[in-house]
């Protein structure tokens, strides 16, 4: 378990950093918090020329709220984010999330960039991101995109990035008024990879109707699912049993799973619809218990 | 300060110092509660593993391995490799097949007909047994350039139809893993004792289960490694290895390398964890001590992770078959119980790998009064990597058979769980007893270790809570498990059953000029606390205080010839050899001293680091001034005494010391996901006379952790071509602290009444009955689904299947 023979850079600049993978080509790859990377390296799973550290980019860790948009900076690790009260007052989802990242040794090295990028399909940031439809910036030495997190993830760990290119900033969605959220993650030991986990937001009005719903799937598919299909059984219930089992099938029903050593195929696809119901539960019973996002 | 007598502590502390530290009311080391020796080391990480050991000029070794489960070698092509950027030597199983013999385990055939030996060469000759085995090794200045051109060799394969599971391997038509053995069963031992047909015949009720088992790994934190040096000057080939068995090791290096066994040193330095794993010796050790003697340079190999995980040893996957026969009553007439282990492609050696299933079988009867007993243990060899001991051996998966029949046969006769139990236990006034097997158990307290164990759950409150919960659609359940454990197995145990092992063990007590005292003993502590509970043995047999003794174990060139650590045998036989010696030293002191205060040596005593008159306590001459009298002014020694102040003895265990715990866990099942959740955890052990309730604690708590893990998460996966699925620990799970509940712990102590001091072995308890606790705990959960509950782990896609199954057909 040691790695291969590579070249190794540690710039001061995301334009240095920039320039570095322009040069290095397909060859070179960004090593951000390492925590899925360095192991691919010491396993010799994956083999690089060059390696570019963006470890000494702090200007690409930030949170930072802009009217209806926190933008995080990708460099930013799992645990800021979970104990940020920023985060925490504009979108709460994502500091249950980023509690649910492996463990705080992970947490604390580990980035929002590097987990989006590495672009696990049962890994908690693509889940979130999915969900709340945030937007990438990308930027390469002579461009810079946004692309939506739900045309990003292309299949297990491959992603619309080019080589050339480095992920600087994700932007998530401020949560509405009256916004309540469902997160749900099974997995055979806390800390591990989900074999299914389900991110909602729901918006409610005063009376508990569903005026707007998002809902993505980690864990059971070869990209975190987005799943439009339940929007409108939920639009305008009020969250009854049945209206939640019948979305609950309708996200099973929309997802390819397979299976490996903690859950097959068929244990996942039952599991996305335990999972879709206790997500949805648990988002009306914020709203009975008056726990809406309140911006 | 708090204080022991007949195992109860009192609390009389004064500052919060001492708080720390539990002595005894009377007095004895031997019983009370310090804080460990080892702890400043461990804790500040002043621990020096093998991998600390920097010899200058070393090199690095990386093993080529197979990516085969059964293969063919058809060429290897190393030149690249050799020629690749700071290697010194790459070598294939043909270039050492004359000079390393290949571990073969022998059995004495007349003790073991069945048995069938294989050789398991250090490099693969011909053909590959598992994905895992090392086919060539790199010798290189560093373990990165090892590895780069271990990349580069090209081997060649043919690949052979493997045989993935132990049905497969008994057909008639299996392909074979070792062809001259002509099937692939290594070993059949078959037991019928008593008349079990009519047990069956008669009984009012019979239950019989198959039961499946993972397959499991010890996983030390620290993986296995070695570094061998030969020393020129005097022809000494040095091995410093992460090993519990350091005398072992020296004498198999000898017999594979045909090399001088009084020139061979093994020196095993602190150890991080073994749990069974380390005591063996590998082909990698074997490969080390080759290389050093033959290059003139020092030769690292520490194995990581993805190895230990694929290429150490597996241990105690089996199929069984279990049937118990019970009057209406709950009355135990009959058991019989049939365990086919799969143990991989060769014989962990010295010790065979058959080992486990026997031991799975004969553990069944346990703590229960049983009249017939039948067992058959097959041990049938795979293409998977070999099955080793490991804490327990095969009794984890005997009690599991055992305990959950138990289960079984009390639901089908409305009896409770303990009841049934406590109606078939061995009473504490029929000890000794002897077992159906054979065995003599001297002491225990099943009955009691059950009582307590329910007392400490608050049983019949817990059976209200389960029906509250119930009734709120939440299954909770409560599950039972009792073992009955030989530990410290002797020399005779082993010769009985063919294995070319001992079981004594050896120690030298030795005073210098101070009064110190300096224990060299044959077990070896990685992570047992011997320097703790071994000095606390001798500070009451010397009578010095604890800080004035010093146990040194480990270093082959130090110690007297032992057996090294396993089997929770240390305190029994580490700690009998060290009285032993030390009643040698004792007496000879205790005559010198009767000379010098002119009282006989019948009225002396030694005590508190003093020579004292035994009648009155009063102090005659300090330990300090007494040795120094006797081994520095030494010609004022009584002409007939010998000069000296060291005694040496050897220690044979008794037959059997018994053990005896009862598990109980009280588990939520969630019934939509399948997922176990353990809500508590209790266990009342007896190991005889404790020596260190803290130790002791220690021991359970970890054992607990590992046999949860067996219950739960751990199995070494393969899938049907033979591939190994499960090569790191995101794919093979162990739980972790935040997994493991605080375990509720209560003590009974029987002494042993054949041990020094009444000791019994402890090491391997915790992990043995949780299996059994924990599936008895989820099929308590699950009785309103009449789920059965036959097979670990409990993963939470097989229990919701169980659930799902059993939905579908009401």
């Amino acid at each position: 378990m040691k790695p291969a023979p590579f070249k190794y850079a540690c710039p001061g600049s995301v334009d240095e950093a920039l320039a570095l993978l322009q040069v290095g080509g397909d060859e070179a790859k960004v090593l951000a918090g390492g925590q899925s990377f360095v192991p691919l390296l010491n396993l010799r799973m994956a083999s690089v020329e060059s390696i570019v550290d963006l470890n000494r980019l702090d200007d690409l860790a930030y949170i930072k709220r802009d009217n209806d948009t926190l933008c995080i900076g990708a460099m930013t690790r799992h645990r800021q984010i979970e104990v940020s009260d920023e985060v925490r007052a504009a979108q709460p989802l994502l500091c249950r999330a980023a509690a649910e990242v492996g463990h705080l040794a992970i947490r604390n090295r580990g980035t929002i960039g590097g987990s989006l990028v590495h672009a696990d399909p049962a890994a908690e940031w693509p889940l979130v991101a999915a969900a709340l439809d945030a937007q990438f910036v990308l930027r390469s030495q002579d461009n810079s995109r946004t692309i939506a997190a739900r045309e990003f993830f292309l299949a297990p760990l491959m992603t619309a990035i080019e080589p050339h290119e480095i992920l600087c900033e994700v932007r998530f969605p401020v949560a509405p008024a009256g916004a309540v959220w469902g997160f749900q993650e099974l997995c055979r030991r806390p800390g591990d990879f989900a074999i299914v986990a389900i991110a909602c937001q729901l918006t409610l009005d005063a009376g508990g109707t569903c005026s707007a719903v998002s809902l993505a799937i980690g864990g059971a598919h070869s990209t975190p699912l987005y799943v439009a299909e339940v929007e409108p059984i939920l639009i305008g219930s009020q969250g009854d049993a049945a209206v939640m089992t019948a979305a609950a099938e309708k996200a099973a029903a929309a997802v390819d799973p397979s299976g490996d050593v903690h859950g097959s195929a068929d244990y996942r696809r039952r599991m996305v619809k335990v999972l879709t119901q206790r997500a949805l539960k648990e988002a009306w019973d914020k709203a009975a218990k008056s726990e809406r996002v309140l911006q | 300060m708090t204080a022991s007598q007949g195992g109860k502590r009192v609390n009389m502390s004064s500052t919060s110092d001492e708080m720390l530290d539990t002595l005894t009311l009377s007095g004895k080391m031997v019983g009370a509660q310090v804080r460990r020796v080892e702890d400043p080391r461990v804790l500040l990480g002043k621990s020096q593993y093998v991998d600390d050991l920097d010899l200058p000029n070393s090199v690095a070794l990386a093993f080529v391995r197979s990516p085969y489960a059964h293969a063919r070698i058809v060429s290897i092509d190393a030149g690249t490799a050799q020629n690749h950027s700071g290697v010194q030597l790459v070598l294939t199983g043909a270039d050492i097949a004359e000079a390393i013999k290949p571990l073969r385990v022998e059995y004495d055939p007349a003790k073991a007909p069945t048995h069938k030996p294989c050789d398991w060469p250090v490099l693969a000759q011909d053909k590959v047994r598992f994905v895992g085995e090392a086919v060539a090794v790199v010798v290189a200045t560093d373990r990165y350039a090892a590895e780069d051109a271990a990349g580069l060799i090209d081997v060649e394969y043919e690949p052979l139809e493997p045989v993935s599971d132990v049905e497969q391997a008994l057909a008639a038509d299996a392909p074979l893993v070792h062809e001259e053995w002509g099937d692939n069963v290594m070993q059949t031992l078959q037991a019928e004792i008593g008349d079990v047909t009519t047990a069956f015949q008669t009984a009012d009720c019979v239950v019989s289960e198959r039961l499946t088992t993972g397959r499991h790994m010890a996983l030390p934190m620290e993986t296995r490694g070695c570094v061998a040096s030969f020393e020129r000057a005097t022809d000494t080939l040095t091995v410093w290895s992460s090993t519990q068995v350091p005398h072992v090791l020296r004498s198999h290096i000898a017999l594979v390398l045909d090399f001088p066994e009084h020139h061979i040193r093994v020196v095993a330095p602190d150890v991080g964890g073994g749990f069974g794993q380390k005591a063996h010796l590998f082909p990698e050790e074997a490969v080390a001590a080759y290389l050093a003697h033959r290059l003139g340079r020092p030769v690292k190999w520490i194995e990581d992770r993805r190895e230990n995980l694929s290429a150490s040893l597996h241990a105690k996957q089996q199929v069984a078959q279990a049937e118990l026969a019970v009057r209406r009553d709950g009355t135990i007439l009959g058991i019989r119980g049939r365990f086919v282990g799969d143990v991989g492609a060769y014989s962990e050696y010295p010790w065979g790998s058959a080992f486990e299933a026997g031991h799975a079988a004969s553990s069944m009867p346990g703590p229960y009064k049983t009249p017939a007993f039948s067992f058959e243990a097959v041990s049938v060899a795979t293409n998977k990597t070999t099955i080793g001991v490991y804490r327990g051996v095969g009794l984890p998966i005997g009690v599991l058979a055992m305990e959950r029949l138990m289960d079984l046969a009390a639901h089908k006769l409305g009896l409770d769980p303990a009841e049934i139990r406590l109606r078939n236990m061995i009473r504490k006034e029929e000890h000794p007893y002897t077992t159906i097997i054979g065995a003599e158990v001297e002491s225990g307290s099943h009955r009691e270790s059950l009582q307590k164990a329910l007392d400490i759950l608050g049983y019949q409150e817990c059976r209200g809570e389960q029906q509250r919960a119930r009734a709120q659609g939440r299954y909770m359940g409560i599950g039972i498990g009792c073992y009955l454990e030989g530990t410290a197995p002797s020399s005779a145990a082993f010769a009985s059953m063919g294995l070319h092992l001992g079981g004594y063990e050896s120690a030298t007590v030795r005073m210098d000029v101070a009064g110190k005292v300096t224990v060299l003993v044959g077990t070896h502590s990685h992570g047992q606390s011997h320097e703790t509970t071994l000095a606390q043995v001798a500070a009451d047999e010397l009578g010095v205080p604890l800080a004035d003794i010093r146990i040194i174990e480990g270093d082959t060139n130090a110690v007297p010839y032992g057996m090294g650590t396993w089997g929770s045998r240390s305190a029994v036989t580490g700690g009998g050899a060290i009285s032993k010696a030390s009643e040698k030293l004792r007496s000879k002191m205790l005559r010198i001293a009767s000379r010098m205060t002119e009282v006989p040596d019948d009225d002396l005593e030694l005590a508190a680091g003093m020579i004292r008159r035994k009648a009155d306590a009063t102090p005659l001459l300090p330990i300090k001034e007494f040795a120094y009298r006797v081994l520095v002014q030494a010609g004022d020694l009584p002409q007939d005494e010998e000069p000296g102040l060291d005694a040496t003895a050897h220690y044979e265990p008794p037959p059997s010391t018994h053990a005896n715990a009862t598990h109980i866990a009280l588990a939520e099942v969630d019934s939509d996901t399948g997922k176990v959740t353990l809500l508590r955890y209790i266990v009342v052990e007896d190991c005889g006379t404790i020596i260190n309730p803290t130790v002791v604690d220690g021991q359970i708590q970890g054992g607990v952790a590992q046999g949860i893990g067996s219950a739960l998460y751990e199995h070494a996966l393969y899938d049907e071509n033979g591939q190994f699925l499960t090569g790191t620990l995101m794919d093979y799970l162990i739980p972790t602290a935040v997994d493991v509940p605080q375990v509720e712990i209560g003590h009974i102590e029987s002494p042993s009444p054949h041990t020094p001091h009444g000791i019994k072995g402890a090491g391997e308890g915790g992990a043995i009955a949780p299996p059994a606790a924990i599936a008895n705990a989820v099929a308590d959960a699950l009785a309103p689904f009449e789920v059965r509950v036959n097979a670990i782990p409990l993963t939470p896609e097989r229990v919701l299947d169980w659930i799902e199954q059993r939905k579908a057909a009401a």
